[in-house]
């Protein structure tokens, strides 16, 4: 067979085009790996919010190899609206106790910090939700992730094509984040974990109330974009109460019974995602994030506390997210 | 402070009645913030510079002779985008649409700031809810159902690129409804007005009042937010007889009855007071006003300034009671 030179010239343009096209696809997407040699996970049995729950936290804390002397910690936790009844924020005990493990092991300063998605009036929302009073008893600096400075922060991975966001400098300076999310289904991202608690260090007054433009980009890849660029050093998960159904605001109460733990926001979100019954790796951005942000296989996990074991019944979910279902 | 109502002609006359000295002290308390910059940070603590909390301030400090004002206008003029919008911090090329219109609204009695004016008012009437193009409209008209809305009927964005959202489709009717003529490219006003009232109607909740904008969420109707019902009603001041728009009020004034936080108390004061409600209940919330100027917030601070002078508050957002 003879290619003449017009078919060569041809067909090496075609393929310089098509790689063009197609290289972005296989290139990966991250800039660096964050991935720890080993990741810790403890699930801890805590069947109600009680002033226990600051000696359980300390006790499993202790487990875990981290330094925080010295440091400003800042607690973030999931706080999106009020609707009496529902079980949507994380609970302000469990945040009080972590507040007061971080101080005992030496924590220069801490304060606790969110941006609220549903809800402008962050105020209304501390003061619904207790988290106003319990806050000012204990001495803590509350910070409105939605209204503080910001700064614009260049994006360290390219998931949505966005090239940076603007965040909030409180978050920016921490040294040492702690995501505390609320363990609960999520009608548009099937979970809503210690990942895409995240959402909420987004400030509402550059980006709307909700934070409409992250949906736009495609809200699994917004959070592994934001876990990139701000990483999760620690996780402390409320699934005491948990939510299934139609999350994040109007699903059912689930007595779970767990506070999940980890050093790594993967494995804590994969564990969370297994007590709910879920396969972790069905939910894009815990598969994603495994290949960069931490990792999601239990044979790399070392587990404390109690064993993982899936529900019976796995969390209700809405329709669109039933393939998440391990059963 | 002391909310009280009195008889004038047939109807009860919501008044306020405000202690000189917190509304002084308030007011002294927003002027020691501002930056030297002219303009003011969201927070007290910062030294950035934020529009929303500098329009808001600018209409409190609009007519009393404290604060540098002139400082506090030409912050504004030189913050513009080219593109006529505002951002919501300095050093940030996008526009917003909230802080565009109240800028707009900020600027109403400054008569070198029309041009300023005008070319906010065009980049508003460009600034479209992504829903009104054809293809986004038929995706939420076929695969994309789960949020109850009508993508026909669309306001403003928070910022371009998004769909149409509550508040910012309240503050651009307010803006637009304070254009200073209809000519000039400038004559799709009302029919943008008009929509964005149906886009209002259209996102209200079930039960009385708005939220952000869902009205319903996979068949689930979704729970009101004051402020947000506030804001949608100062827009709709003209349409007081309207259902959605009397129900919305008697929500507000449930919801109010009760209500300690600044922010919210502030807007639920100043949409009461546009419907000559009698805000009585407020009464009891008496501590948290006088407690503003204790607030990081400095648009709480603002906004509660504007509260406690609503007869002033109300004509600068160009409503009538």
């Amino acid at each position: 067979m003879s290619v003449t030179r017009r078919e060569l010239i041809i067909g090496s343009a075609a393929l310089a085009a098509g790689s063009v096209v197609t290289t972005p696809f296989f290139l990966p997407k991250f800039h660096s790996d964050h991935r720890l040699k080993r990741s810790r996970v403890a699930v801890l049995n805590a069947h109600q919010y009680s002033q226990d729950l600051d000696q359980i936290l300390a006790a499993a804390l202790r487990q875990f190899p981290i330094n925080v002397k010295g440091k400003t910690v800042v607690l973030k936790p999931n706080l999106v609206d009020y609707i009496p009844g529902n079980a949507i924020n994380t609970h302000p005990l469990l945040v009080l106790a972590a507040a007061e493990s971080f101080r005992r092991m030496g924590a220069k300063s801490l304060l606790v910090a969110e941006g609220p998605g549903h809800q402008r009036d962050t105020q209304l929302v501390l003061s619904q939700t207790g988290y106003e009073q319990s806050l000012r008893e204990e001495r803590i600096r509350f910070v409105d992730l939605n209204r503080d400075e910001l700064i614009r922060t260049p994006l360290c991975a390219s998931y949505t094509g966005m090239k940076d966001l603007w965040l909030p400098r409180t978050v920016l300076e921490a040294d040492f984040l702690v995501s505390m999310p609320k363990i609960k289904a999520h009608h548009w991202s099937g979970v809503t974990l210690s990942m895409k608690n995240m959402f909420g260090i987004v400030p509402g007054s550059r980006y709307g109330w909700p934070k409409n433009i992250l949906h736009w980009k495609g809200i699994q890849e917004t959070i592994l974009d934001l876990c990139a660029t701000v990483p999760i050093h620690f996780v402390i998960a409320d699934g005491i109460v948990a939510m299934e159904g139609n999350g994040p605001l109007n699903g059912t109460a689930r007595n779970l019974g767990k506070i999940v733990l980890a050093d790594d926001p993967v494995a804590a979100d994969a564990t969370c995602a297994r007590l709910m019954g879920f396969l972790p790796d069905r939910v894009s951005h815990i598969h994603e994030g495994s290949k960069f942000l931490g990792t999601a296989s239990p044979a790399r996990i070392e587990q404390l506390g109690e064993t993982v074991a899936s529900p019976a019944k796995p969390f209700g979910v809405v329709s669109e997210f039933r393939y998440l279902q391990a059963l | 402070m002391r909310f009280d109502s009195k008889d004038v002609w047939h109807y009860k006359m919501p008044t306020v009645t405000t202690d000189p000295l917190v509304l002084s002290s308030v007011i002294a308390e927003l002027a020691l913030r501002q930056l030297p910059c002219g303009g003011w940070s969201a927070l007290a603590s910062s030294t950035q510079p934020a529009i929303e909390p500098t329009c808001y301030a600018t209409m409190a400090l609009g007519s009393v002779p404290v604060g540098d004002i002139e400082r506090a206008h030409d912050f504004l003029l030189r913050t513009q985008n080219p593109d006529g919008s505002w951002p919501v911090v300095l050093g940030d090329d996008q526009g917003g649409t909230y802080v565009t219109s109240l800028a707009v609204l900020a600027l109403r009695d400054l008569l070198p700031a029309i041009p300023a004016r005008l070319r906010a008012i065009h980049w508003l009437l460009h600034c479209v809810g992504k829903e009104s193009n054809w293809i986004w409209k038929w995706k939420f008209r076929t695969a994309d159902r789960h949020v109850r809305f009508d993508p026909e009927k669309y306001g403003w964005p928070w910022f371009p690129d998004t769909i149409s959202w509550v508040v910012p489709t309240a503050f651009s009717i307010l803006a637009l409804n304070q254009t200073p003529c209809s000519c000039d490219g400038l004559e799709g006003i009302t029919l943008r007005v008009d929509r964005g009232i149906q886009m209002l109607f259209d996102r209200a909740c079930p039960g009385g009042g708005w939220n952000a904008g869902n009205g319903v969420v996979y068949e689930c109707p979704m729970a009101p937010h004051i402020d947000d019902t506030a804001i949608a009603l100062l827009a709709l001041r003209e349409r007081d007889q309207h259902p959605i728009v009397q129900t919305a009020v008697q929500y507000l004034e449930q919801a109010a009855s009760t209500l300690a936080a600044p922010w919210s108390l502030s807007w639920a004061s100043l949409a009461l007071a546009a419907y000559r409600r009698p805000i009585r209940p407020l009464a009891g919330s008496r501590p948290a006003l006088s407690d503003f100027s204790n607030t990081q917030d400095t648009a709480t601070l603002a906004v509660g300034c504007l509260a406690l002078d609503p007869t002033r508050a109300l004509s600068t957002f160009g409503v009538t009671p």
